[in-house]
């Protein structure tokens, strides 16, 4: 456990020395969130609200696959990846603390541009805040599993970013499905039930993969 | 270097007997095919089935096989799993493309446009999508170790997440429109023959193509073996390995 907290404490730490992980998320998700009141037509206005959820996670996988790709890389500078690997210590445990940091990133992430997103598309995700910050959460969670397991792979490819999108997104659909329905759900006042359960489940069996495989990925 | 006759690869025992069986099966198959009954309501275009259907059990094995192959690699470390893994990911992807150009055009027919997100048809396309990054990876790793490792890490997480996506694209997704074509009775009078003969074939094909992929990648990693044994020195003079 305490391997867990000093990968994650060290994560947030080196990020709040520098800021440059979080400030490009959320600008890239924020930029991400023009493009797309830009590529709509101008009256879109209540046509707009069923497509809505599926915009804002559009948003969010594009900032946590900037995000992930961010963690592996700065570990590469000194040979860090190798001295983690090296570190008398289970992997896995190295896993959860890499994935918590990108979690707690990427919720921050998620909450400044849930808000701008309410606020540009007129979308009123106030009255829903609490149930919405737990599919976001849940949403996060997978996220941040499977893109720590996969940006771990991504970074020692010759194609670096080009790849973790590649590996990531044909494996998120079930999970992006559940966001997505689920956020859909919240804002027409539907029984968000069956979004969450496929969520648990879908987090569930990402964080168990990812757990066990990550002591392959990491090498030297 | 001796002069020694090399001795054949592993795999090359398997070459003549699985493509004896593929051949058989497959001017089997096409005799069946062109004499079996036309549909009723599709009309000749339902032959397409014979096409179809085996191409996608043959890319589902390779899949599979891709999955199994990396996890013996994972646990055993042994090349030759390795080896597997990477073939049946080829004839997967090959197969899995067959299925997916097939489709379109049989859907035109019957269903009236070329593609629907019916679960099964989007489960297909990405593991068509997910075996596709699982070459990539292996053609972009430095260091064949590395990436055999990382492709088998993909591999079986990629398998992990079949029984999810159909799971989830059935819950939220689209109708499914496939029919449920394992019960039994399903095919008319005179189909079940060039149906089974199909899929036996493109099983055979499959895994004949599997044992030439395997023994390419034998041949490759015994010349990459040679090489290093007769010119050790030329790997520690530096500089890029493909100008030597």
């Amino acid at each position: 456990m305490n391997v867990v907290l000093a990968v994650l404490w060290k994560d947030l730490v080196s990020e709040w020395r520098s800021r440059d992980r979080v400030v490009s998320m959320l600008l890239f998700s924020l930029l991400v969130v023009v493009v797309l009141h830009f590529s709509l037509p101008p009256d879109a206005g209540t046509t707009l609200r069923a497509g809505a959820a599926g915009l804002l996670w559009v948003a969010y996988v594009f900032a946590a696959v900037l995000g992930m790709n961010r963690s592996f890389a700065l570990e590469l500078e000194n040979e860090a990846l190798s001295g983690l690997a090296l570190a008398p210590a289970d992997r896995g445990h190295v896993f959860l603390g890499k994935a918590a940091a990108s979690f707690v990133l990427l919720l921050a992430v998620q909450a400044a541009t849930a808000f701008a997103f309410a606020l540009a598309f007129d979308v009123a995700l106030l009255p829903v805040a609490l149930r919405f910050a737990g599919i976001a959460a849940l949403g996060g969670l997978g996220l941040a599993a499977v893109g720590t397991l996969f940006a771990a792979v991504a970074v020692r490819t010759r194609q670096r970013e080009v790849m973790l999108p590649l590996l990531l997104l044909p494996v998120l659909v079930p999970l992006l499905l559940g966001a997505v329905r689920g956020t859909a759900a919240l804002l027409e006042g539907a029984s968000i039930g069956p979004a969450v359960r496929l969520l648990l489940v879908t987090d569930a069996i990402y964080l168990i993969v990812s757990f066990v495989l990550f002591d392959f990925v990491l090498d030297e | 270097m001796t002069n020694d006759a090399p001795a054949p690869s592993r795999a090359a025992r398997w070459r003549r007997p699985t493509l004896l069986l593929a051949l058989a099966l497959v001017v089997g198959w096409a005799f069946a095919v062109l004499t079996a009954p036309e549909d009723s309501m599709q009309g000749v275009i339902q032959k397409i089935l014979y096409v179809h259907v085996p191409c996608a059990f043959a890319a589902y094995a390779g899949f599979g096989l891709t999955a199994l192959g990396g996890a013996l690699y994972l646990w055993r470390g042994d090349e030759r799993y390795d080896r597997l893994g990477r073939a049946a990911a080829e004839a997967g992807v090959l197969f899995c493309t067959l299925v997916i150009v097939t489709g379109p055009i049989w859907a035109k027919g019957t269903w009236g446009r070329w593609w629907s997100w019916d679960p099964r048809l989007t489960v297909t396309l990405l593991l068509w999508f997910i075996y596709l990054a699982y070459l990539l990876i292996r053609g972009f790793t430095e260091g064949s170790e590395r990436g055999a490792r990382f492709a088998a890490v993909y591999g079986i997480a990629g398998l992990a997440a079949v029984p999810l996506n159909y799971f989830a694209i059935e819950l939220f997704g689209g109708r499914a429109i496939h029919p449920e074509n394992l019960q039994r009775g399903s095919l008319g009078e005179g189909m079940g023959l060039p149906f089974a003969l199909g899929v036996l074939a493109g099983l055979a094909v499959f895994a004949h193509l599997v044992v030439r992929r395997v023994e390419i990648e034998e041949l490759r990693s015994r010349a990459q073996d040679d090489e290093a044994e007769a010119a050790p020195e030329r790997r520690l003079e530096g500089g890029a390995p493909w100008r030597t």
